[in-house]
């Protein structure tokens, strides 16, 4: 008898602390001098520039949740502080680290690989390959710009092979649709090397990128609504391009720029292939189908319309038991808190295969 | 099934279609290189006149920015919305398990009176020309 009510009890306390993989969790320096020390010259007093989106930068004053750390920094600059503030509460066992870095705001292909090799060799330093990742909980991404394909895929052949970096990273402004053919460098060396590539709202239509939307929006709160527009341009580039018939071995995980908007893409996209195949003959069955195998979707910024119900069929609908995965976007604004994401009609098989299984066989950890 | 005859063999060269209604259907005959296929005027999609488009031939399935051309008089385009469909087996291209117009057996044989249909006019043949039959 009283073994059954410890299993009870057991089962109980396994379901309230189901394990979580993080696959977006944003880290930062205490000071930028952390990072301009990884710098060359004449790079690192460029760096005193300019950092962030410009005309975008989030009018809160502030582009993450409220406070410093005990240490004195910035929040998501102290290893010991996140373990507390995100880590423990979340029964997180894996967080997938990206520095907000906006480098892709540049024009300067070079400039732009220095930046990213100097704040990824600082996540490798402090993060990584570092006494505060005593567990392994943290993995990290190998962040590079795709304006110069090939110096990207440098920077990821510089981390290639590190057990604890676990993708690629690429800010979703750009020049052009990511499908397109001069970026598959980067996705030829992904493919190589077994890593998946992120694609993370950045500096979308901002800098040295190309616009969107139709001109600029107004203020923040119009262009950061309207995000999922690039990433509609992107996925369907992707589709469209063939990347996935070209690199069978691809995957690729998209951060921050919605997902309820997938079904409508999906299906206009698929009613017109059948008109226009004859342009794309290389897309050999219709662009939906390729979704499941090789698209992933980060539930950050997750919306919920007023009526359980309704949310519950739009997960359905969207197959979100198979494609989305967990990402809190700690520490930004608008994180999302992982227990509370979630209404009660939300079955425990869909939520552990989003918190947890889907992460766990996409970056095979 | 019945069997009707369609035209004299003379009438339908290679490159060519008919249509012809039947059993309150209507059928398009196409000569493909001297093989005759029949596949139902409907399209799946929105059961509008399917064999009133253009036959034409398709970029094969290819490596990615490739193009390869082929099956050149081979498929009929819907004159709507441009779907592809295979005249030699009515799949269309783009799900051919899924999406598909029904086919009928053609034959070509030679004049026989009592295969004249009182339905189809009737044709003053040599023996050399045979008939376009459709079974239906």
């Amino acid at each position: 008898m009283s073994d059954s009510t410890a299993t009870q009890a057991e089962v109980k306390s396994q379901k309230r602390t189901l394990a979580v993989i993080d696959c977006d969790v944003h880290i930062q320096p205490v000071s930028y001098d952390e990072i301009k020390a990884y710098m060359r010259q004449p790079f690192r007093d460029m760096f005193n520039l300019f950092k962030g989106r410009g005309i975008f930068d989030n009018p809160l004053g502030r582009t993450t949740i409220k406070g410093n750390t005990p240490s004195g920094g910035p929040i998501a600059s102290d290893p010991n502080h996140l373990r507390e503030q995100l880590i423990k509460p979340n029964n997180i066992e894996t967080a997938i680290l990206s520095p907000w870095i906006y480098a892709d705001f540049f024009s300067d292909p070079d400039f732009k690989a220095e930046i990213n090799a100097a704040f990824n060799s600082w996540v490798h330093d402090k993060w990584l390959n570092s006494k505060v990742n005593y567990d392994g909980v943290f993995k990290a991404s190998i962040t590079v710009s795709h304006q110069d394909p090939n110096l990207a895929v440098k920077e990821i052949e510089r981390w290639a092979g590190h057990p604890d970096f676990v993708q690629v990273y690429l800010d979703s402004g750009s020049r052009a649709p990511l499908g397109q053919r001069q970026y598959w460098p980067i996705y030829e060396a992904c493919e190589r090397y077994g890593l998946p590539l992120a694609i993370h709202v950045g500096t979308d239509g901002l800098g040295g990128n190309s616009r969107f939307t139709t001109g600029f929006p107004n203020r923040y709160v119009e262009w950061l609504t309207l995000v999922p527009c690039n990433f509609q341009a992107h996925l369907v580039s992707f589709l469209t391009e063939g990347v996935f018939e070209r690199f069978p071995g691809l995957r690729m995980v998209l951060l921050e720029g919605g997902t309820f908007w997938l079904p409508g893409m999906l299906w206009r996209l698929d009613a017109l292939y059948k008109s226009f195949r004859f342009e794309i003959p290389w897309v050999k069955k219709l662009p939906s189908l390729y979704v499941k195998d090789h698209i992933r979707f980060g539930t950050q910024p997750m919306h919920r319309p007023d009526n359980d119900e309704h949310f519950r069929y739009l997960l359905e609908v969207i197959d979100a038991e198979n494609i989305m995965m967990f990402s809190s976007d700690y520490p930004h604004f608008d994180t999302d808190v992982a227990a509370e994401i979630f209404p009660r009609n939300i079955s425990d098989q869909m939520k552990n295969k989003i918190f947890y299984e889907n992460a766990k066989a996409f970056y095979n950890l | 099934m019945a069997s009707h005859i369609v035209c004299k063999v003379s009438e339908l060269p290679p490159g060519e279609r008919k249509i012809v209604e039947l059993e309150g259907r209507s059928i398009g005959v196409f000569n493909i290189k001297d093989s005759y296929y029949a596949i139902k005027n409907v399209c799946p999609h929105y059961k509008v006149a399917l064999c009133e488009g253009t036959v034409t031939g398709m970029p094969l399935p290819s490596k990615v920015g490739e193009y390869v051309w082929g099956r050149e008089g081979e498929i009929i385009r819907c004159p709507w919305h441009g779907w592809e469909f295979d005249i030699l087996n009515g799949k269309s291209i783009f799900n051919p398990h899924k999406c598909r117009v029904a086919t009928y057996d053609v034959t070509v044989e030679p004049i026989q009176e009592n295969l004249e249909d009182e339905r189809v006019e009737t044709f003053h043949v040599t023996v050399e020309d045979g008939v376009v039959v459709l079974h239906i």
